[in-house]
């Protein structure tokens, strides 16, 4: 096939996909970068042009930095839970009994309902008067612990936090299983006949040959913390006194309460360069298998 | 070639859409369209559909499209932009209205005003309405948009619980801790509230008692950023009493978890004997009354020595405006004139229980628990209302804030009112933040 | 022992899905008042009622259809045009690939809402705005990323020499696609539709920007409808009620599916 042929066939075929992206996601996302040089109230298409002065602003902001700690928060506390919980329960449905079948299915629920629905079920689940969760405490005497999760500034993030790791778990449960089974049997009963067994195993085996999932595995969980908005608004709205203020939250409220979408969009540029950030960081630090070299 | 023949459908594909769109615009005709956008809250939307089937009857070549949804302003915001807004709106209170007025985008509406009323060749429009609820839709001397209903802020209390026990509404201070201490030792909770949405607190509790402590002054100075007026004697004192309510055990455990939901539903159950509330509590809470449940009204209690007056009540009301590039300005005004003559207001008292702006609209067959709040309205001879959240929406959230952290204990009233100043200061010194100016106007 | 635990962890996690799931279902049935005083009991008479206001309230017939027919449009646009490049994404490398690529995962990433205003203007101009014509190319747009993504995946696991005999026998690179290489992709094809369904049938913050008008409203609209609605009204039974009109569809395809689904997501996280 000649270069000029190909290189028609590339273009052809990347056309259609490429036009409509480009008209529909980019130029809107390049016009979004443009207005965070603007003060805009976003009510007509009148605006005044302010250079970096929004950046600044979202440096000085101490609301922004609580937000930031917030998304990290999050992003350390799920993922660890996840991976834990994930891994410990990935080797149990990798195989293909029926039980296995079922529970894949069943853990990746959570995963299949909107976002909005899921919100929703947890409000009802932690609600402190008729909610699920207190009335479970209650029933089992530990009448003490019913408080109002979402209503309290120290219980607050954590319960947001427990209402994502469980619309997430079962997604690394999949893929940590998948990923399991790619590992060679032979490779797993070798280890076992030397002798290494459970957490052994585990650091010295499992690990290094997950070690390229696991990387992918946290990039996405980094890029889900910091991009979580629609539990953390239906739910808490940031609140109590913005004990679950994170950064799209905030966001949303300079934009649409405040009327102030220069700096909301500028919000949205500076989560992003950390979200890239992070990513890269999690890719870099990780690249290299602790284990690689040893035999 | 090939490959361009299999890209080809899809390409047909987008222009065929794009091709269909145009041909599918219509025609103008010749009657004359209205599009009213409304919020759909408790009290829906029918009752404006219906005013518009009555007023095309009347008036056979309009059209009028009345439609909303509990968050219309999510839609509204896009359509503002790009020019093409709706004739007439009630965008509800998730919209920034005074953006709409800061960017021209409503018309002021002083003309119309002193036009006579619907259906007449005389008088204004103007003299229809309480004054005092149109002074709160002005800015630098202009009316920029119209009340319809209002609601009333105050305490709702059990009334059967009350006869049943003998107890009376408290009117001041020392009669509400009296009460307060009697009706803990029955078990129940003497006051709830809606934890999780400040506003309630604030305009329940906080606002009541900084004016009964420094009179309407010490309200009005703070809206109008006066330096200093939100770290007030007034102002601390009115977080001292909360503080106080909360140390003796007077407030519901665990309201500050609770939505507006739970909250009044603790309430009409009985487990909480009193709640602040707007006059919407009945209606919101319709469907889930126990039968013959009856809810009493009355204005938060005053402190025995306090300055303010005793009568003076808090109102909000939800405005409705006319955008500068509708296109049908004249329908739209008389559409609302419509809706804002004396017999439509009437209606809407009896249909949906709630106060009108009209004046003699509460002559009205209105529902039973409408009966105290109209009686408190025609004795109060001051009114306030919070505009402050509007005008400067970052100082409204510092202080719903703020008072959530006072109610939890998490800060003493001294932090409280200096978070208050501080906010305010941040309020004044903002350039790109337009000032109102309140002057309280013509008594009531 | 550890395997006790283990055991006993996947069914804790297994409950915490069902049960809420059940509960919700159960709630559906009771009255207002009942779901308060007594959360946790049976309902005293199922309130089929719950379920028929929520149906009227959510216009759900009505909204149904219009979630329907844009859904299906923008799998017959997404799927063809998504595969295509996706293909040369993993077979065809040339200069700038790795940016255009780059940008094609970038955009997942920036949030929507402020997105939401530019795109509003550009289909005001373009008058797709309130169309479900619009609506589709919208979503066809947004949902490129991922399936781009995990096609060229796929498209990178297939055996080179069945497309290098194809080549030889005469093909151009076009028909071997279409002829060869798609149909054996078939499998994720399939998945990544599945998938993009599930998560079009339920997308909320596009379809409430872009259609006003109630005829040509979405699913989700009339069901975040309800949600609010109800708040106002305190129809808590409507209110659970529509939570399970909304959910079960959604389950019950993913039912169906659940295998294919769990290979592709995999498939395409591990290539990544």
């Amino acid at each position: 096939m000649s270069g000029r042929s190909r290189g028609i066939f590339i273009a052809g075929f990347l056309l259609p996909a490429t036009v409509l992206y480009a008209l529909f996601v980019m130029a809107p996302v390049l016009q979004a970068f443009a207005f965070s040089m603007y003060r805009w109230r976003g009510i007509s298409e009148s605006r005044t042009f302010i250079g970096l002065e929004n950046f600044s602003q979202i440096f000085a902001d101490p609301i922004v930095w609580l937000a930031l700690r917030h998304n990290l928060l999050l992003f350390v506390g799920t993922s660890i839970v996840i991976l834990a919980l994930a891994l410990a329960l990935a080797h149990a449905v990798g195989h293909d009994s029926g039980t296995a079948r079922f529970l894949r299915a069943v853990y990746l629920f959570p995963q299949v309902i909107s976002l909005v629905v899921v919100a929703v079920l947890w409000m009802f689940i932690l609600n402190p008067s008729f909610g699920i969760l207190n009335g479970a405490l209650k029933a089992v005497g530990l009448e003490a612990w019913a408080i109002a999760w979402l209503g309290d500034k120290r219980t607050a993030l954590a319960a947001v936090g427990v209402a994502h790791v469980w619309h997430a778990l079962g997604f690394y449960i999949m893929l940590f299983s998948a990923a399991l089974r790619t590992i060679p049997h032979e490779v797993m009963e070798a280890a076992t006949l030397d002798g290494a067994a459970g957490l052994v195993r585990l650091r010295h085996v499992t690990l290094p040959l997950l070690w390229a999932v696991l990387r992918i595995a946290l990039v996405y969980m980094a890029i889900g913390t910091m991009n979580i908005f629609a539990l953390v608004f239906l739910m808490t709205q940031g609140g109590p006194d913005r004990a679950t203020e994170v950064m799209l939250t905030y966001l949303y409220e300079q934009a649409f309460k405040h009327s102030d979408f220069g700096y909301a969009t500028a919000l949205a540029i500076v989560n992003f360069l950390v979200v890239m950030a992070l990513s890269g960081a999690i890719l870099a630090l990780l690249r290299h298998n602790p284990q690689e070299g040893r035999a | 070639m090939k490959y361009i023949q299999h890209a080809l459908p899809a390409i047909a594909v987008a222009l065929a859409a794009v091709v269909v769109v145009s041909c599918g615009r219509q025609s103008t005709t010749a009657t004359k369209e209205l599009e009213v956008a409304c919020f759909k809250g408790g009290y829906g939307i029918d009752f404006f559909e219906q005013a518009a089937r009555e007023y095309e009857q009347q008036h056979p070549s309009v059209k009028i499209k009345v439609w909303g949804n509990p968050r219309v302003w999510e839609q509204l915001r896009p359509r503002f932009i790009a020019g093409n807004p709706p004739d007439l709106t009630y965008p509800g209170w998730g919209m920034d209205h005074w953006a709409l007025v800061y960017e021209g985008q409503v018309i002021p509406l002083d003309e119309y005003l002193d036009s006579p009323p619907f259906g007449k060749t005389e008088g204004k429009w103007r003299d229809t309405f309480e004054p005092a609820l149109l002074e709160l839709c002005q800015y630098q001397g202009k009316t920029y948009m119209l009340p319809y209903f209002f609601s009333m802020l105050g305490w709702w209390y059990n009334k059967d619980l009350f006869e049943k026990n003998g107890w009376k509404p408290p009117r001041t201070w020392s009669e509400l801790l009296d009460l307060c201490e009697k009706i803990k030792a029955k078990g129940i909770a003497p006051i709830t509230y809606q934890g999780i949405y400040p506003a309630y607190a604030v305009s329940g509790f906080l606002i009541p008692w900084v004016i009964s402590a420094g009179g309407i002054e010490a309200f009005d100075n703070a809206q109008n950023l006066v330096p200093g007026a939100w770290k007030s004697p007034a102002f601390l004192k009115a977080a001292q009493m909360m503080v106080e309510l909360r140390r003796r055990g007077y407030f519901q455990e665990g309201a500050n978890g609770m939505d507006h939901t739970g909250a009044q539903m603790e309430f009409i159950s009985g487990r909480a004997a009193m709640i602040p509330c707007g006059t919407w509590l009945h209606s919101e809470m319709r469907n889930v009354l126990p039968p013959n449940f009856r809810m009493g009204f009355m204005l938060p209690p005053v402190l025995d020595d306090g300055k303010g007056d005793p009568t003076a009540v808090g109102i909000g009301i939800e405005p409705w405006m006319v955008p500068t590039k509708g296109k049908n300005r004249e329908l739209a005004i008389d559409f609302y004139k419509y809706m804002t003559s004396l017999e439509k207001a009437k209606q809407f008292v009896e249909q949906k229980g709630t106060l009108m702006s009209i004046r003699g609209s509460d002559q009205a067959n209105f529902p039973e628990h409408l009966k105290e709040p109209v009686e408190v309205f025609r004795r109060a001879k001051t009114v306030w209302s919070v505009e402050y959240r509007q005008w400067y929406p970052k100082l409204g959230k510092a202080v719903e804030d703020a008072t959530a952290a006072l109610l939890s204990g998490n800060i003493t009233p001294e932090q409280f009112v200096e978070r208050l100043e501080a906010a305010a200061e941040a309020a004044r010194q903002d350039k790109n933040l337009p000032k109102h100016t309140y002057k309280r106007g013509q008594a009531r | 022992m550890r395997r006790v635990l283990i055991g006993g962890g996947l069914w804790i996690f297994a409950l915490s899905v069902v049960v809420p799931l059940l509960w919700v279902l159960m709630t559906a049935f009771k009255t207002g008042p009942e779901i308060f005083t007594s959360p946790w009991g049976l309902p005293q008479s199922p309130q089929w009622q719950n379920f028929v206001r929520a149906w009227q309230e959510a216009g759900i017939a009505r909204y149904f259809m219009n979630s329907l027919i844009v859904t299906l449009s923008t799998l017959a646009i997404l799927l063809p045009i998504g595969a295509m490049a996706a293909y040369i994404f993993a077979r065809y490398p040339f200069r700038g690939a790795n940016w255009l690529f780059g940008a094609f995962l970038g955009g997942m990433m920036f949030p929507l809402f402020l997105t939401i205003v530019p795109l509003f203007l550009l289909l005001a101009r373009l008058g797709l705005l309130d169309t479900l014509h619009g609506l589709t190319l919208v979503y066809v747009a947004y949902s490129l990323p991922f399936t781009v993504f995990v096609l060229t995946g796929f498209f990178q696991t297939l055996p080179q020499e069945l497309l290098e005999a194809a080549l030889i026998d005469g093909c151009g690179p076009a028909r071997a696609f279409w002829k060869v290489m798609l149909p054996l992709a078939k499998p994720g094809i399939i998945v990544v539709g599945v998938f993009n369904a599930i998560g079009l049938w339920n997308e909320y913050p596009l379809a409430l920007v872009i259609m006003s008008s109630d005829e040509r409203r979405t699913l989700p609209l009339g069901i975040a409808n309800l949600l609010m609605v109800e708040q106002y009204q305190s129809d808590w039974g409507a209110l659970f009620a529509g939570l399970v009109i909304v959910m079960l569809p959604v389950l019950f395809v993913y039912w169906l599916f659940r295998d294919r689904i769990h290979e592709t997501m995999v498939a395409g996280a591990l290539k990544g």
